[in-house]
């Protein structure tokens, strides 16, 4: 027995810590539940720690939009209630419309969104969007923007959910990589590398590897991995208060606070999971930093400190799943998160805490179903 | 000129040029990359196309370099200058920005030898204009004959005598020499002292430097402990106590050094093993004997594989060259040992010259160490003991981790200069090994890179790449 663990059973035992698994761990500890996290390697050593750190209700699938929504009023008040400092600033997103074709684009969206009574993304014209991001490029025509959106630091939210969740009493265990898991009579018999752990219930939030937590669980599902990758420069001086994304092009953009200026999009690099590893595509790097030249000018100057990727989890659908498990008891998974869960981690975990304690979510989860890419056939 | 090599070599020091002389001798096609104008590497910097009008005066054992950069340039390996390497990829390939502009090429076998770097000395005011590495104010004068007057020399170890030595002789004024080195250090070594006979000229060449700086006349204090550097906007004088005596020196100019560690950040984001090394009390990157590390096709060669001065890393550089040679089927495996043999043989013979050198300097761990709270131990993020250890405190226990929660090693530098100082404290924090605690995980780019010569740059195909004739 691993010596750190200190204690083999608890009420709930959770796979992976990441933000979800965290998250999880700090409701259902706050519910009096007594948890216990497992994870692989340390906790927020994926993407949870390593992410872009966009807190982003702007744009969302509409499926998600509710959970966002609840998300985004966590996010606000989120170090009081944490007692911590996640790094959150409310600066708002703004996705910018490079040409026309991008304004109608942004247009058919807004009928839809109003259509379902969501009014939080306002469109704005080419003269607002110069008003609040002074150095775009002339040519952009206007966007989209939500107030309440912006960034947070994703290793200091996660920790902060973690310490959270520990001062409430979860325990965590770092170095356990989950490799069995058994049911015997009303129990989950877990298996790690280094132990053995006994629980009631078990939450799989493993991230980029939940394909194969699943499958232990007896759920399949076509979820596939990926490393999508990040680059930020050196200090800059101030030129962009908000978050910035844009309608038709991979560019995510956010100055912080110290001036440094991260650049994202989407790129992918190459992931080889089964060593924790990435590598770069440089090319599509290359891409990315010239499309960050072409919308800010001001950042032909820029220098870049650092280019990194994280092991992220998709799903064909890029929505995630929050689902009860279908082929076992007492068993749920939280992720293929699709490379929008940071934003997510507040609600998820409330959601899996009321899955397990209430056995239900007030939430509409049938489009985050595990089972729902299952065709009869026959 | 193609874009595709047998064997890779960066940094031309002393043993890059002679890993890239001995395998383009053999027939191997050899590529060199180093960012500087000129061949060298650190100790034979500008050593033929030096700004000052007689180099004697820098040491024979700075001139001698002349002969290996005059073999290195005729040899037939192709040469980048002026070049940055700032990706190499386990696959082998090498992407470098020159001239403003980022290119890439291929080689089967890489051979790592970016050399070494200062040591990091954290004490009270490090970090204020006017202190220095005296490394930096050696490298100065090599490329562009440029001195202080008046400084104050502080540390220990021979580089800083040799530096202190080639100021006087350039008739440079120096108002003193801060010698760290505890009494202890002496005794310890002492025992040591036997295995390093084999190399007695160095040692007697060593104590000589000494004697020249005292001869000048340069007051040197010596076993001197509570540094610390005064100073509001700037370094204004350094306080200390030597022998019980209490000290204030006023000086703008503070030279800090005590020894070398390997340069690692390439190793590092590369992703070769690397192990704690307790003589040093440095991080290596782990190697066999020929030099080869973890991962395939990657060989360190010279100081960056662990400090053992210019002639064995120019024995090194060779050994890995015939290594990759055999490993390239370009020489048989029995032509290889045989070459290697010898040079095995001599590398042996420096380490006990190595271990004397290495217990003698050995810097104390109030240099390495800050136990002050108001000390700067991440320069490039401003954080202080005092911060990294309430993060400490909050529960951060990994260099990553506490990376995470106070930025400590996320600057330009890339935790060149912090890593070894945060591994150390933490694994003190916790009492524990070293080794447990480990280094931060690195990532490219290696060196800073422009946003637009990034956006321009496309891998695999060639950029107009501007030879500099050596
Ligand atoms: C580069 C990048 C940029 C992104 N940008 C944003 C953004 O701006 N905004 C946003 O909202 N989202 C963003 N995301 C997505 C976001 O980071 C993820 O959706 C989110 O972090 C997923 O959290 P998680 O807890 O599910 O997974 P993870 O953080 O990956 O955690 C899963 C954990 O499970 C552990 N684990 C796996 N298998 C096992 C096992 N068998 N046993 C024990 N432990 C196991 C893993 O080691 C890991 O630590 C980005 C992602 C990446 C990679
Ligand atoms: C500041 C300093 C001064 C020194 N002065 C002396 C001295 O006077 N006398 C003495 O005996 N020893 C000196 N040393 C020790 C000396 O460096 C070595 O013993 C010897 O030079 C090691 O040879 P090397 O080939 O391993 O590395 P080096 O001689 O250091 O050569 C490494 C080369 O790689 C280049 N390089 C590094 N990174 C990159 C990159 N990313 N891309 C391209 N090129 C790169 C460097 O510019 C350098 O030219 C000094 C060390 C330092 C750090």
């Amino acid at each position: 027995m691993n010596a750190q663990a200190g204690k083999s059973k608890a009420s709930v035992i959770i796979i992976g810590g990441g933000i979800q698994g965290c998250s999880t761990a700090y409701q259902l500890a706050k519910r009096g539940i007594d948890v216990l996290v497992l994870e692989k390697d340390r906790v927020a050593r994926h993407a949870s720690g390593v992410n872009a750190g966009g807190v982003r209700l702007l744009g969302r699938d509409i499926a998600e939009v509710p959970l966002s929504n609840v998300s985004m009023q966590r996010w606000q008040t989120l170090d009081d209630e944490l007692d911590a400092d996640t790094g959150f600033r409310r600066r708002s997103l703004i996705n910018i419309a490079a040409d026309e074709a991008d304004i109608q684009t942004l247009q058919k969206r807004q009928d839809v969104m109003h259509q379902q009574c969501y009014f939080h993304e306002t469109m704005i014209d080419q003269q607002e969007l110069r008003e609040r991001l002074p150095h775009v490029a002339d040519y952009c025509v206007g966007g989209v923007v939500s107030e309440t959106d912006g960034y947070a630091i994703p290793y200091k939210s996660t920790f902060a959910f973690r310490q959270a969740a520990a001062r409430l009493g979860a325990n965590f265990v770092e170095g356990q990589q989950v490799q069995q898991l058994r049911r015997v009579g009303n129990s989950w018999l877990v298996e790690t590398v280094a132990g053995r752990y006994e629980a009631e219930y078990l939450v799989n939030c493993a991230g980029a590897w939940a394909d194969q937590v699943a499958v232990m669980m007896g759920d399949n599902c076509p979820m596939t991995y990926s490393a999508p990758m990040l680059m930020i420069t050196t200090r800059m001086p101030h030129f962009a208060t908000p978050v910035v994304g844009a309608v038709s092009r991979p560019l995510s953009f956010k100055q912080f606070e110290n001036g440094t200026v991260l650049i994202g999009g989407g790129a992918k690099g190459f992931a080889d999971r089964a060593n924790n590893k990435t590598r770069l595509d440089y090319a599509k790097l290359a891409a990315g930093a010239s499309n960050a030249v072409d919308f800010f000018p001001i950042m032909r100057t820029a220098t870049v400190n650092r280019m990194w990727a994280g092991l992220e989890a998709y799903m064909p659908d890029n929505l995630p799943v929050i689902s009860a498990s279908v082929n076992s008891p007492n068993a749920f998974h939280a992720f293929g998160f699709s490379a929008h869960g940071f934003q997510l981690g507040p609600v998820v975990g409330e959601v899996m805490a009321d899955l397990i304690t209430r056995t239900h979510s007030d939430f509409d989860l049938s489009a985050f179903r595990v089972d729902r890419f299952e065709r009869k056939v026959l | 000129m193609t874009d595709s090599y047998d064997i890779a070599v960066i940094g031309a020091g002393p043993a890059g040029m002679s890993a890239a002389i001995t395998a383009s001798n053999a027939g191997a096609r050899v590529v060199v990359l180093d960012d500087k104008p000129q061949a060298g590497g650190q100790i034979y910097r500008h050593v033929t196309d030096s700004p000052l009008a007689d180099t004697a005066l820098l040491g024979t054992d700075y001139t001698k370099g002349a002969d290996l950069v005059a073999e290195f340039n005729a040899c037939r390996a192709e040469k980048i200058t002026a070049a940055n390497v700032w990706h190499v990829d386990e696959s082998g390939e090498v992407l470098f920005s020159q001239a403003g502009a980022s290119a890439s090429l291929t080689a089967r076998e890489v051979v790592v030898s970016v050399g070494a770097m200062e040591r990091p000395f954290p004490i009270p005011g490090w970090h204020l204009p006017g202190v220095m590495t005296a490394g930096s104010a050696q490298v100065m004068l090599k490329s562009d004959g440029l001195v202080r007057e008046d400084a104050v020399f502080v540390g220990s170890g021979p580089l800083l005598y040799l530096i202190v030595a080639q100021y006087l002789r350039l008739g440079v004024k120096v108002k003193a020499l801060v010698d760290t080195t505890p009494k202890q250090n002496y005794l310890a070594a002492s025992h040591l002292l036997p295995g390093a006979f084999g190399h007695l000229s160095v040692l007697t060449k060593g104590l000589g430097l000494l004697n020249e700086i005292r001869q000048a006349g340069v007051p040197v204090y010596k076993y001197a402990e509570d540094l610390n550097i005064r100073g509001a906007l700037k370094a204004e004088a350094l306080s200390f106590t030597s022998k019980g005596v209490q000290h204030e020196l006023t000086a703008e100019h503070i030279f800090l050094h005590q020894g070398v560690i390997p340069n690692l950040n390439m190793t590092r984001a590369i992703g070769v093993e690397h192990s704690w090394n307790q003589q040093q009390l440095s991080w290596q990157p782990q190697t066999n004997d020929w030099g080869q590390t973890s991962v395939q096709h990657i060989a360190v060669a010279g100081d960056g594989r662990g400090i053992i001065g210019a002639d064995a890393a120019q024995l090194s550089g060779q050994l890995v060259a015939w290594q990759q040679l055999a490993r390239l089927g370009l020489i048989s495996a029995a032509d290889a040992a045989n070459h290697s043999q010898p040079l095995q043989q001599k590398l042996k013979s420096y380490q006990g010259l190595r271990r004397f050198i290495d217990r003698l300097y050995q810097p104390m761990d109030a240099l390495r160490k800050p136990f002050r709270p108001e000390t700067m131990v991440c320069r490039c993020e401003e954080q202080t003991q005092g911060q990294l250890r309430a993060a400490f405190d909050q529960g951060a226990r990994l260099p990553d981790e506490l990376k995470g929660l106070t930025r400590c090693g996320m600057g330009p530098c890339q935790g060149r200069q912090c890593g070894h100082i945060v591994s150390e404290l933490l694994a003190e924090w916790q009492g524990c090994e070293v080794e447990e605690v480990g280094y931060y995980r690195l990532r490219s780019p290696m060196r800073l890179i422009n946003l637009t010569e990034l956006a321009r740059f496309q891998p695999h195909h060639q950029t107009a790449r501007t030879e500099v004739k050596l």
